[in-house]
């Protein structure tokens, strides 16, 4: 026998419960310690009507809309049912009584109590009392006979008694049980159980154990037992139908019996192992629920026992209906031929009582019934199916059994997926319309109040922060039931009723004349379905799919169509979100579509109807802006999701509420989101779903935390840290996007932070030698951060890593070049970090593209002093944070002030540079410090030597020293003459090298250039007679440039042959005009910018 | 020492506060405090939280221990034992006072919790005599108690000083040799 076992849930506060079902098993009924009885619609009820009955509430019966309970006030009481309204005292002991129940027809009621009496009453007529006297302790629990004749009682004195009722006698007594002197230790609450209709049987649950015994002969006719049951059985009931028995123990065990067959069908354990005190049958026999110590109520769902007089039953009964079919045929054969005149046989009464009883017993073992319980499976299905129509969000079919119409579980249904009713239109923030006291509204800015009881009906607005505004008390006359709430204004909305149209009414606290406050009716028929107020304006979406913008002082503007049935709106600023129903969704699933749009002065459409993603059988419960304006949304599984805008507008999941709830029927309640700093602010709720608004709730705050993989190793830890805080400050970008000023000093910090979190990783994995790994992280960093992991990677001796990353470096300076280039259109949609190579348009930019290739190589090779304007702007970036627009700056004290990142990676090399001889040819300079890298790296230094070479760009002093001696050495030096003058690039430094013999002061070894060059001078004038000097040097320099790699390089073997002292000749940078640039330069670069990576690398580390 | 002197140092506590006003950290010689949220808890010290208690800017939290099922609770143990029980916070008795003068608003079932507190404060301080008592009846050179607070301590510290010091010159007087000459030393 298969069934489902549905969570628990809080219901009362810790201590004895009791539950039973009302007579159309639409309710559950439950009381306990806290002293009230509540009436749950279903399981997931989570707003229950309640009845204050007492103090402590001990045991309740309940029957023909007769609540009868037992409370501490030592009384029985009647309370009407489902109104609970007071409705006499039935009976009083001198202590409290302990159990109460009612007869088959509800005509009496039986109580037993702590003073060792058992009273039987008349319900219309409490006067009428029987007192049956005898036990010597307290009564643990009481029953009526379903014939009235008798009653049984067990009690702590350890007998079980079988009374006449109408003699007050004892018919016998049992002593079964263990003496205790009162309830509250006895092992078990002994809950007795006659057989209903048959009456055959008294189930008395004795230790672990369920004794039957035989009505009128009271013959022990046998025991139920399983090997698995080692507690104490608490409690057992019987099947309405009688042919089940289930029994709750003590350590939470929930058996279920076929009587007949002895055997057990079902065995559930309490999720948590609490000792079951009490469990009711559902009236058709499809349910149980149970209650245990804790005050939990649990339910055990989809029991196919049920069989219910509908003839219908799922499939899976089939089998006990088998045994019990075959058992039957077997009785009746014999009883038939034993002349069947016996009043206690199961048969003839099962039935005799089948035409009269025909809702509670069930298809015994007819043959002929038997073929239709195997035909109709799906009368279940139907009734979720007409549950879900009528009952919303609950995404179970508790209720199922209860409203499963007989008609309708005949017909032949439809069985698939079931449409999920739409989820209806809510405010976010708020608490349902039907409370009396509710929370209409509870931002960021403050708390709408409404209470709609008999004496007031009204509003209380309050301000979190009262320099916003004071705090008002509004009458409601209007019966507003919806509220909105900004730093402007109050907007409120009611539906429309039978001759009101619905209205909107907004109070603009803000404004500054003297009438604050307008209204507006809505057409005849429409109503409004959701409102949310934005910076300025005020959206309302209608009934009649309908989404109308106002201004905040009351112009009406833009009106649109949505796309389907609303279910809420939220604004922030000149955003609006829409949240609509796109299509019907299934078997629980809502099928939500999403619109976002942006008002102001470029009004657009950012989200166009996209469906919203959901857990799985959840619905919406709250949707919003964080305070910094990204769009997040909360669904009723408690996952809060957040739009990434980096990410083509996709949501992640940010944060569950649910895994800090501690019970399963706790929720957290949000009413914000801050992602700077990030906190979701929410208000945690016991046992509900929403806060009461009295006591007033406190505000939590939760972290959030991306559900990444592994989290609790360290690893984990700071993908997830570095995965937020990435996605936490995409608002800078969008905001700064759409003009609004951005907080610098937070949106560096949080750069800094990610780009630790990433050195940290990069560290992890470099212990971990995990290089792949480390080279894509580094495609991660800032190009700043990345010299500083190439530094890592050297010192720990991962060579081919740091040459690598020397790769990822040059690359990342590219990029940030590139991404200088469109600075006038900003892309806040695409982090920069992440953006690939944008194709140029210009030529101008591809000339640029390699020209600035060549300026990494001419910086990295260390001895150039060309600058270029793109070399100072390529400088800007490593000088500050990424992320400043170059400006050209003419002015060599400008690029002077730039510090070079490269800087650092230098320092501790002493292998290369200032102390070098500054020699004026970077080809010639390349083969000298190619010579110099090896000797460091041999020299057993490799941990320093070899990457830094790359990042030791002699820029920033070469134009210290350059400037010094602009102002010193002016007549010594000639070029400086030439400096003055603004000049190609190309000139100087041929200028440099080509007349040595003037340079009487700079005495330079010559370089492999000038050597050729002095050989070719003859040829180049030749071909171009008129060229003057600096032409000369330039037509030289290209055509030096067309040798092949190993001409070129015999040419600086030789000029090393040469020997010469090192002269320091220290260049100067110069302000270069762009329109000087020739073509022949130009050609240059192109040429040689192509192997410039591959050179560069091979310098700094192909000799380790 | 006087009472208004320990309940200066009680001031120092924390004590959650819902501001109803937005203020950046501020940065005071005792530490830092905030930022102020309106509508979010935050700690601060218990003068500054009636300071602001007192301009109605904010709503104080109270503390976790002044509730009424704890502090019976308290009271049970504290009747049950003989020894002192931890007390709920080291300045209970001047927190309950200032808190319920000030912010009883704030405080549900403020005058049960004024009564229990009452009772727990009774009940320590009878000990404490009952100590005393047998402290000097038994003629001890030392004894240890635990779990008093500084209120308490304060108390009872003036007249237990001064009646032993009183004792010791009237058993000095009475021991034989006893001059005139050391009494006057004291």
């Amino acid at each position: 026998m298969p069934c489902e076992r549905k969570p628990m849930r809080y219901g009362h506060s810790e201590g004895h419960t009791e539950v039973c079902f009302d007579d159309t098993g639409r309710y559950i009924v439950t009381c306990g310690n806290d002293g009230d009885v509540r009436i749950w619609e279903s399981l997931d009820d989570d707003d229950p009507k309640f009845i204050t009955v007492g103090e402590k509430a001990y045991s309740l019966a309940l029957k023909k809309g007769k609540l009868v309970t037992a409370s501490s006030s030592n009384t029985v009481q009647i309370h009407t049912f489902p109104d609970g309204d007071p409705d006499g005292i039935l009976t009083r002991f001198t202590t409290n009584a302990t159990h109460v129940t009612f007869n088959h027809s509800g005509t009496r009621v039986a109580a037993g109590s702590s003073d060792f009496m058992v009273k039987v009453v008349e319900v219309s007529d409490s006067s009428q009392q029987k007192t049956l006297r005898g036990h010597e302790a307290p009564v643990l629990s009481v029953t009526f006979d379903p014939k009235d004749e008798y009653l049984a009682s067990s009690s702590c004195d350890g007998s079980v008694v079988v009374w006449s009722i109408e003699e007050q006698t004892q018919v016998i007594s049992w002593p079964l049980l263990q003496k205790t002197n009162d309830v509250s230790n006895a092992t078990s609450l002994c809950r007795l159980a006659f057989q209903p209709a048959a009456g055959k049987f008294l189930a008395v649950p004795v230790e672990t154990r369920v004794h039957l015994y035989e009505r009128g002969s009271w013959d022990h006719v046998g025991s139920l037992s399983d090997e698995l049951l080692t507690q104490p059985v608490n409690v057992a009931s019987w099947s309405p139908c009688g042919r089940f028995l289930a029994a709750g123990a003590v350590g939470g065990l929930l058996t279920i019996w076929d009587v007949n067959s002895r055997l057990v069908v079902e065995r559930q354990k309490h999720e948590k192992g609490f000792t079951v005190c009490s469990l009711a049958w559902h009236p058709s026999g499809s349910q149980i629920a149970y209650t245990d110590t804790e005050g939990c109520l649990g339910l055990l769902d989809g029991l196919g026992t049920s069989g219910t007089g509908t003839d219908s039953t799922k499939a899976p009964a089939a089998k006990p209906a088998n045994d019990y079919d075959d058992l039957f045929d077997e009785d009746d054969d014999r009883l038939m031929d034993e002349g069947l005149s016996d009043a206690n046989s199961p048969v003839k009464k099962a039935a005799e009582d089948e035409d009269d009883d025909d809702f509670l017993i069930p298809s015994t073992g007819r043959v002929r019934n038997r073929a239709a319980i195997l035909n109709d499976e799906n009368s279940l299905d139907t009734g979720s199916l007409k549950l879900g129509q009528d009952k919303f969000g609950d995404d179970d079919d508790d209720d199922a059994g209860s409203s499963v119409a007989p008609a309708a579980a005949q017909r032949p249904v439809y069985d698939g997926p079931v449409p999920t009713p739409p989820q209806k239109a809510f405010q976010p923030g708020s608490t349902p319309a039907h409370l009396t006291h509710r929370f209409m509204m509870w931002n960021s800015v403050g708390i709408v109040r409404g209470y709609n009881d008999e004496q007031d009906n009204a509003i209380d607005v309050e301000f979190h922060d009262t320099a916003v505004h004071h705090a008002m008390h509004l009458t409601n006359s209007l019966g507003h039931t919806m509220a909105d709430l900004s730093q402007e204004a109050v907007l409120l909305a009611c539906p429309s009723t039978d001759d009101l149209a619905s209205k909107l009414q907004c109070l603009h606290f803000s404004c500054w004349d003297t009438s604050k406050e307008w209204m507006v009716d809505l057409p005849q028929g429409e109503d409004v379905k959701a409102l949310c107020l934005g910076q300025g304006w005020a959206a309302v979406a209608t009934s009649a799919l309908l989404l109308r913008l106002f201004s905040v002082g009351g112009v009406q503007r833009e009106i649109f169509s949505l796309p389907g049935p609303v279910v809420c709106l939220a604004g922030h600023g000149e955003q609006l979100l829409v949240v609509y129903h796109r299509a019907t969704g299934f078997d629980g699933e809502q099928a939500l579509g999403i619109q976002l749009l942006q008002f102001g002065r470029r009004k657009r459409q950012l989200m166009n109807g996209e469906p919203l993603p959901l857990s799985p059988k959840s619905y919406l419960s709250w949707a919003g802006f964080t305070a910094e304006g990204t769009p997040c949304y909360v669904d009723s599984n408690g996952l809060v999701r957040m739009l990434n805008r980096a990410l083509g507008n996709t949501w992640t999941p940010v944060c569950n509420t649910r895994e800090t709830c501690k019970s399963k029927s706790d929720h957290y309640w949000v009413v914000g989101a801050h992602e700077n700093p990030q906190q979701l602010r929410c208000i945690p709720c016991k046992g509900s779903r929403y806060p009461p608004t009295l006591p007033r709730p406190a505000v939590a705050i939760l972290p959030f935390k991306l559900p990444l993989c592994q989290t609790g190793t360290e690893k984990g830890q700071m993908e997830e840290q570095y995965w937020r805080s990435v996605l936490f400050h995409n608002h800078y970008s969008f905001l700064s996007s759409s003009g609004y000023e951005v907080d610098e000093a937070a949106q560096t910090q949080s750069d800094k932070e990610q780009q630790e979190l990433l050195m940290k990783m990069f560290a992890l994995s470099c212990k971990l030698e995990r290089e792949f790994r480390c080279v894509e992280l580094a495609e991660l960093m800032t190009q700043n951060v990345v010299t500083l992991a190439i530094r890592y990677a050297s010192r720990s001796r991962r060579m081919n890593l740091a040459q690598r990353l020397s790769e990822i470096a040059l690359e990342k300076s590219t990029q940030l070049q590139e991404d200088e280039e469109p600075e006038d259109e900003p892309e806040f949609s695409r982090d920069r970090r992440f953006r690939q190579t944008e194709p140029y348009n210009t030529r101008q930019n591809e000339e640029e593209e390699q020209e600035e290739d060549e300026e990494e190589r001419v910086e990295e090779e260390d001895g150039r002093e060309m600058e270029t304007e793109e070399t100072k702007r390529r400088l800007n970036p490593f000088a500050k944070e990424s992320g400043f627009p170059a400006k050209p700056s003419l002015t060599p004290i400008g690029r002077v002030g730039r510090s070079n990142p490269f800087k650092v990676a230098d320092s501790g090399k002493p292998t290369s540079s200032s102390g070098q001889p500054r020699a004026s040819n970077i080809l010639d300079n390349m083969r000298s410090s190619r010579k110099l890298a090896p000797l460091s790296g041999s020299a057993g230094k490799p941990g320093k030597g070899p990457v830094l070479k790359p990042l030791a760009p002699r820029a920033k002093a070469k134009a210290q020293s350059t400037l010094l001696q602009i102002s010193s050495n002016k007549t010594a030096n000639k070029k400086t003459v030439e400096a003055a003058e603004p000049a190609a690039d190309l000139q100087k430094q041929p200028d440099a090298a080509a007349p040595p013999a003037e340079n009487t002061e700079n005495k330079r070894p010559k370089t492999g250039f000038q050597l050729w060059l002095d050989e070719n001078r003859k040829i180049i004038i030749a071909d171009n007679p008129d060229l003057d000097e600096t032409d000369v040097i330039k037509e030289a320099m290209g055509r030096f440039r067309t040798l092949s790699a190993d001409e070129r390089l015999s040419w600086t073997e030789r000029a090393k042959g040469q020997s010469g002292d090192a002269a320091d000749l220290k260049k100067r940078k110069r302000a270069e005009n762009e329109a000087v640039e020739s073509d022949e330069s130009n050609a240059r670069k192109k040429s040689s910018s192509l192997d410039s990576s591959s050179k560069l690398s091979a310098f700094a580390f192909s000799k380790n | 020492m006087d009472p208004s002197e320990v309940e200066f140092l009680a001031e120092k506590e924390f004590v959650k506060i819902i501001p109803n006003f937005s203020l950046d950290k501020i940065y005071l010689i005792g530490g830092d405090l905030g930022p102020f949220n309106p509508g979010l808890s935050v700690d601060v010290p218990v003068w500054l939280a009636l300071n602001l208690k007192q301009r109605q800017k904010c709503r104080i939290l109270p503390p976790e221990w002044m509730d009424v099922e704890k502090l019976e609770e308290m009271r049970e143990l504290e009747r049950k034992e003989d020894a002192f029980t931890p007390p709920p916070s080291p300045y209970y008795m001047e927190l309950t006072k200032l808190l319920l003068n000030h912010a009883s608003d704030n405080i549900p079932k403020a005058d049960e919790i004024r009564t229990l507190v009452k009772d727990i404060w009774d009940t320590r301080v009878a000990k404490l005599r009952l100590s005393t008592d047998s402290f000097i009846r038994q003629q001890e050179a030392h004894a240890q108690l635990d779990n008093l607070t500084l209120m308490e301590i304060n108390t009872i510290r003036e007249f237990l000083l001064d009646s032993l010091n009183c004792m010791y010159k009237l058993r000095s007087n009475l021991q034989p040799g006893a001059t005139k000459g050391q009494f006057a030393d004291y």
